[in-house]
């Protein structure tokens, strides 16, 4: 677990206000730390006078909150009936054994969490691949491990 | 806003202007199921049960939320309805875990009770029947997910009613499930254990592990009385199978409390783990052993003749007890549990009106101190923004609730703020009466409401046994103790050193080291009788069960003719 710093959870909160909706306030701490830290929805339960239960309501109804800490990278792979056919199963398997876990889980470094999503809509493209936001189609394994070198290169540009 | 007429299955009533049709349904006599909607909450919609058809709107719909209107037209039983009805049933059946033969609420569950009337015989959709837990961390009652239907009665009643917002829903869609705070376990979380969302819940969601599989409709009886094990004395309705108490309930329609009842008044007695005194006992060579009427009320009788006696009365005896205490038996009168502390109470629902709220020393939240008046305070704190102030320098129960807390010895804080308001109300007991005079006499809008110790010690004041138990040296004692648990220290170090001690009670605890003789005393459930509570209201006591054993009165009687 990462440290949660109660003043920077504080912080978000104050400067949102007491009224501001509840959804962006959590929203905020969910970027910031990649999930909603328990302590965090205490603090905000008692900023907005709040029942934690309803803080944990509204952290649950929406994909967008992650109760438990994710990786750095969030990988995410199409198993749809369109990608499926196409070959979504190799894919997410390659990947599961490239990164050594199964869909759902996030890897012991944190770096990566990997998910699995039902059609995106672009079923054209299948097998489709999402990392962070970013769409690559038509995916299989030597794609996969291309796009997870190129996302480490880029990674120790950084560092 | 004036009245409207609507017609609800050719019946024409007049309604006020903000009703529902369910509102109206009612006034009309016709009875439209629901399952989310309850008279205590505020209506959500969630459950369809209720869909009826209106003329002129294209769909149906619930009516517990939906508001009348001028010459509207209402079909609560048509063929569309009927259809609507038992689809919203097979929906809900068909969802998680509803095989009634082994459900600990058969009998006596409302969805049940539906199906049947909708002639549910066979499931129309395949079952999902995913496996959902069970949460028995609680000691008295268990929640069962695989029978909630999610209406959310159990979440609003919390929330609504208890002020204690326990309650709540966690995810999405068909994995929704009702938790408690961020979905720990109902036994660690704040949950006070009141039973409220039981007592709402219309399947067998929330079981009683009391009563389970006992309660059937047909099988027992409702009897209407009073819980007289504080000075709240909550209007209860004793659930009564072959002459034993099963369960107990609020009774809706009670003042002061409206159906809401607290931990101890449900489930107290029907756990209580002390050792109920069934026949006499007399002391012989050290130790209490099993004696004949006749022969215990002897010894009592010659024991408190031979020496200066007083009687003791608890406040969980009847007015008629503690009449016939006056009347029969000799010696000074004492209450047992201490004095009446004001005169003139304000009714319990003025917590409900007041703007602020002043709790003065006493923790509503914990033994017998009249819990049940801590849930409008509590919903007022959260509901309608009522400022609660709490004096008291140890950890309190409202903690959670309270905008301020301060020391009583800052006491002038709160005065300060009271100044202001509308209507302060101040709450105490007998433990901070000064501190409360002193409040209310810099306060000339204060309400005060001061609660009397035990559950009718303003009954024992009203037949004159007002003053409180004071040491003054008695060598013999008579106490009339019911179910008393919480005995003074000083009485019990009085009755140590007493020659002679018989004591009437329920229990042997605490009496059994220093009494000479224990005569058997019914508990509540077991008892006729009246009651003044701490508001001045005078309720009836109603026996849920008959017992061989003679009354309370009959025993004072008894005695007070040998003496
Ligand atoms: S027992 Fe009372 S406090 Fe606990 S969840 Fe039910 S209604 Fe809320
Ligand atoms: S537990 Fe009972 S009251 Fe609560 S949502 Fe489920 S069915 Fe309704
Ligand atoms: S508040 Fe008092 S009278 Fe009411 S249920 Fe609780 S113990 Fe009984
Ligand atoms: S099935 Fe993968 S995008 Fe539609
Ligand atoms: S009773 Fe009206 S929708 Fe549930």
């Amino acid at each position: 677990m990462i440290d949660v710093d109660p003043r920077e959870i504080i912080e978000i909160i104050g400067r949102n206000g007491a009224d501001a909706p509840l959804i962006s306030v959590l929203e905020e701490i969910q970027t910031k730390y990649r999930y909603l830290p328990r302590e965090a929805m205490i603090l905000v339960s008692e900023a907005f006078g709040l029942p934690l239960s309803q803080i944990y309501s509204v952290a649950t109804f929406y994909n967008a909150f992650s109760l438990e800490r994710r990786g750095r990278h969030e990988a995410c792979v199409c198993v749809g009936t369109a990608c499926h056919v196409r070959g979504a199963k190799r894919v997410l398997s390659h990947l599961e054994e490239k990164l050594g876990i199964k869909a759902g889980e996030t890897t012991p470094d944190w770096n990566y969490t990997l998910d699995t999503v039902h059609c995106l809509g672009a079923c054209a493209l299948g097998p489709i691949v999402v990392v962070d936001g970013e769409y690559s189609g038509q995916m299989h394994a030597k794609k996969v491990d291309e796009l997870l070198a190129r996302i480490e290169q880029a990674d120790e540009g950084e560092a | 806003m004036p009245d409207v007429q609507v017609t609800i299955d050719g019946h024409q009533v007049s309604v006020p202007a903000n009703s529902t049709v369910l509102d109206a349904a009612k006034v009309a006599g016709i009875d439209i199921p629901e399952l989310c909607a309850h008279d205590a909450l505020k209506p959500i919609g969630a459950c369809r049960m209720c869909l009826v058809e209106v003329e002129k709107q294209r769909v149906l719909h619930p009516a517990c939320t939906f508001p009348v209107s001028e010459g509207m037209v209402v079909h609560t039983a048509s063929d569309a309805v009927l259809g609507a009805r038992r689809f919203v049933l097979q929906l809900l059946f068909s969802e998680r875990n509803h095989f009634c033969m082994y459900c600990q609420t058969s009998g006596s569950c409302t969805l049940q009770d539906l199906a049947y009337e909708h002639g549910l015989t066979h499931w129309e959709f395949d079952r999902a029947f995913p496996k959902m837990p069970v949460d028995a961390s609680r000691q008295f009652f268990v929640m069962d997910h695989n029978r909630c239907i999610l209406c959310r009665r159990c979440i609003r009643a919390c929330d609504e009613l208890v002020g204690n917002r326990t309650l709540g829903l966690k995810n999405r869609g068909a994995d929704t499930m009702v938790i408690a705070d961020m979905d720990i376990p109902f036994g660690d979380s704040s949950c006070i254990s009141c039973g409220t969302c039981m007592q709402m819940c219309p399947t067998g969601a929330l079981m009683d592990r009391a009563s389970a599989y006992m309660g059937a409709t047909d099988e027992i009886t409702r009897v209407p009385s009073r819980c007289s094990l504080c000075s709240v004395g909550c209007g209860v309705e004793l659930i009564v199978r072959g002459n034993r108490v099963i369960r107990v309930e609020g009774d809706w329609d009670a003042e002061p409390n409206k159906g809401l009842i607290c931990e101890v008044g449900r489930f107290g007695l029907l756990h209580e783990r002390r050792q109920r005194v069934r026949k006499p006992l007399v002391k012989a060579d050290g130790a209490l052993a099993d004696a004949d009427w006749d022969d215990a009320l002897q010894k009592a009788a010659e024991g408190l003749k031979s020496a200066e006696s007083a009687v003791v009365v608890s406040g969980f005896s009847s007015t008629e007890a503690a009449q016939a205490a006056v009347n029969q038996l000799p010696g000074k009168k004492m209450a047992l549990g201490g004095a009446l502390v004001n005169g003139d109470n304000a009714p319990l629902s003025v917590l409900d009106e007041t703007d602020l709220i002043i709790v003065a020393d006493v923790d509503l939240t914990e033994g017998y101190n009249y819990r049940m008046a801590s849930f409008p305070i509590k919903r007022s704190a959260r509901h309608r923004g009522v400022r609660v102030i709490l004096l008291d320098d140890e950890p309190n129960g409202l903690d959670a609730w309270a905008r301020y807390k301060w020391s009583p010895d800052e006491a002038e804080r709160a005065v300060e703020l009271a100044q202001h308001a509308e209507m302060p109300v101040i709450v105490y007991d007998q433990h901070s009466a000064a501190l409360a005079q002193e409040l209310a006499a810099q306060l000339p809008k204060a309400k005060t409401i001061g609660f009397a110790p035990e559950g009718n010690t303003a009954g024992l004041a009203e037949v004159g046994i007002s003053e409180p138990f004071a040491n003054d040296g008695f060598s013999a004692y008579y106490v009339i103790a019911g179910e008393a648990a919480e005995v003074p220290q000083e009485l019990m170090d009085a009755l140590a050193k007493a020659d002679f001690v018989a004591v009437q009670a329920s229990y042997r605890e605490p009496w059994e080291d220093v009494a000479d003789v224990i005569l058997p005393s019914p508990v509540m459930f077991e008892k006729d009788g009246s009651l003044v509570n701490t508001e001045g209201r005078s309720f009836e006591l109603k026996a849920g069960v008959t017992t061989r054993r003679p009354s309370e009165v009959e025993v004072i009687e008894r005695l007070g003719a040998l003496l």
